[in-house]
């Protein structure tokens, strides 16, 4: 009895003190990256000797960092746009649909890009936007982001979908509602919170993808991954710190955004 | 429009009931038409087109020579990988880092993903945040944390040597196992969600009873959970594999070898030799193809083998 007891507690502490140890590993190198963006010396070290704000002010006055900081913005927006759009209505229309033959092919075409090595699809589009004339636009790189945000948008529309109740759809059609009018007034408030939390999904994919940007961008449309990239490989600096900790920020708050979202409606939901 | 419904009813039902069966699958193809078509134009076409430049013979002052027909790329790269020349040494390295990332990963994706569906209150919700965070950071910056933890002068061997536990420093970055150290950091939150959102639909008096029942804690884990969470695991090896024989960040920055990504972009960019990139484009993506199809063959029988249910 004795000897099951200690072996157990002895599994006890190896199992808490692995996790512990694993938890160390998956905050350790974004811990590095915080601290390390505080740092006075022009060199990358952990921990940094000294600690300063240099490179924030550094940050502020530099026109590349900013205009890579503006790109993403933007393309991140036009991502979440379009892929909210064509994961909405792809999963829409495949609810709506009465035969699977189609969604059956659908489905895997929406899927597959995420499972194709980046750098593939990197060059894929970089031939194709060549040829046809896209190469170095925003939209170049807005548009091979929206297939790799995609496939978020649409499954998670899709379990949103599943669980909407489609008689009420139906009850709007015998009331007389029109199509955009029922969607409008009957599936949008239940299916709203999904949309936001599928678009801001597709935002930060936009936001921290880089091997497709890397191949698609030109000096004028540079991101800031693709940006921090081309400034490591020449001088590890703590400037990409600095980015990176905004970065960080910009993803937490999308996030409790996100969070906050939901909870309004769980909120308005208690009180109605 | 109204006034001819009033007028006759019963032929503005069967107009309704006409329309509302008939456009529901109609609309339902009009709501789809985006995303096929999106899908068409920037996903099918543009791989049609490398399959097509893989196909074209190669030029002096051009990328490719537009308009010919040459399997000249295929046959000099099979050639290559053939006599185990700089191809096949490519495509091994490749392979093997993506083999051994996927199996750390899967591994440890298994052992958090059950760490966390165990515990509750603070330690949960930290668990899972330790998860989603890295999740939100470009991986160009996950990767590049590394660097000063990992060189020769960096944190780790600084700690190793203080503790007289190393004579001299190890060289992890660049190199070998700092790649593959990077490349699991990129993957692993992926497993890890893979396999805990399996997870938590299990229902754990399940285990209870194969304890009651006299398994070890360790065994009624392997035999009990493991079965159950299989479908989780073949996402994960699936994405962790597919990720990491395509890596190109992690190895790029933490090491000096050769993926297959990182030479394809030299062949493009450097080289200009498109006709080259696209074709060991086109016969990695066939062999990542065949091995992910054989692996998820592999653990599908494994999850058969041990269902109990």
């Amino acid at each position: 009895m004795t000897s099951t007891l200690h072996r157990e507690t002895v599994e006890n502490r190896v199992f808490r003190a692995s996790y512990l140890a694993l938890l160390v590993f998956m905050l350790l190198p974004l811990f590095v990256v915080v601290v390390t963006s505080f740092s006075q010396a022009g060199r990358l070290a952990f921990p940094p000797e000294s600690y300063s704000l240099v490179w924030y002010g550094e940050f502020f006055e530099s026109t590349r960092w900013l205009r890579a900081f503006t790109n993403s913005i933007i393309i991140g927006v036009g991502t979440a746009l379009l892929a909210s759009f064509l994961g909405v209505t792809g999963a829409f229309g495949q609810e709506l649909d009465t035969d699977d033959s189609l969604g059956a092919i659908l489905q895997p075409l929406v899927l597959i890009p995420l499972l194709i090595p980046p750098v593939v699809l990197g060059i894929t589009l970089l031939m194709y936007f060549s040829e046809v004339g896209l190469r170095g636009s925003y939209a170049s790189i807005i548009l091979a982001h929206t297939l790799w945000a995609t496939p978020l948008v649409y499954f998670v529309m899709r379990s949103v979908f599943s669980r909407f109740d489609w008689q009420q759809l139906d009850a709007a059609h015998d009331l007389g509602a029109g199509p955009v009018r029922s969607f409008v007034h009957v599936v949008l408030p239940n299916v709203k919170h999904g949309i936001l939390v599928g678009a801001l999904l597709a935002f930060i994919i936009s936001l921290q993808e880089f091997v497709m940007a890397l191949f698609l961008s030109t000096p004028s449309t540079t991101t800031i991954p693709v940006l921090a990239w081309t400034q490591i490989r020449q001088a590890l600096d703590p400037m990409v710190s600095v980015v990176s900790t905004f970065l960080i920020l910009i993803s937490i708050g999308a996030i409790v955004l996100a969070a906050i979202a939901t909870n309004l409606e769980w909120l308005s939901k208690q009180l109605s | 429009m109204t006034t001819t419904n009033t007028h006759d009813p019963s032929s503005l039902d069967r107009i309704r009931d006409a329309v509302v069966g008939q456009s529901n699958s109609r609309r339902a193809l009009l709501l789809m038409a985006p995303l096929i078509a999106f899908e068409l134009l920037v996903f099918v076409i543009p791989f049609f087109i490398l399959l097509r430049i893989s196909v074209a013979s190669g030029s002096a002052d051009l990328p490719y020579e537009p308009g010919t027909w040459s399997l000249d790329a295929y046959s000099s790269v099979i050639e290559n990988i053939l006599s185990f020349d700089l191809f096949w040494s490519i495509l091994v390295y490749s392979f093997v880092l993506g083999g051994a990332v996927t199996i750390v990963t899967v591994g440890i994706a298994l052992f958090y993903a059950y760490a966390i569906w165990r515990s509750n209150g603070l330690v949960k919700s930290l668990l899972l945040f330790s998860v989603i965070l890295p999740l939100l950071t470009t991986l160009v910056i996950r990767t590049y944390a590394f660097t000063p933890l990992l060189s020769p002068t960096g944190t780790v061997n600084d700690i190793l040597l203080s503790l007289n536990l190393l004579s001299e420093p190890i060289q992890f970055v660049p190199g070998t196992v700092g790649a593959g150290i990077g490349q699991l950091y990129i993957v692993l939150p992926y497993a890890v969600l893979a396999i805990y959102s399996v997870m938590a639909t299990i229902d754990w008096d399940i285990v209870e009873a194969a304890r009651d029942l006299g398994a070890s804690r360790p065994r009624s884990v392997v035999e009990v959970v493991v079965p159950q969470v299989m479908p989780g695991v073949i996402v994960a090896t699936v994405i962790s594999f597919a990720w990491s024989v395509g890596s190109y960040a992690a190895p790029g920055l933490l090491s000096d070898n050769y993926t297959f990504a990182i030479y394809i972009e030299r062949l493009l960019l450097t080289d200009q030799r498109y006709p080259t990139a696209a074709a060991f484009s086109v016969i990695m993506l066939v062999l990542m193809l065949i091995s992910t199809g054989a692996l998820f063959a592999i653990l599908n029988r494994f999850g058969g083998d041990f269902d109990l249910a």
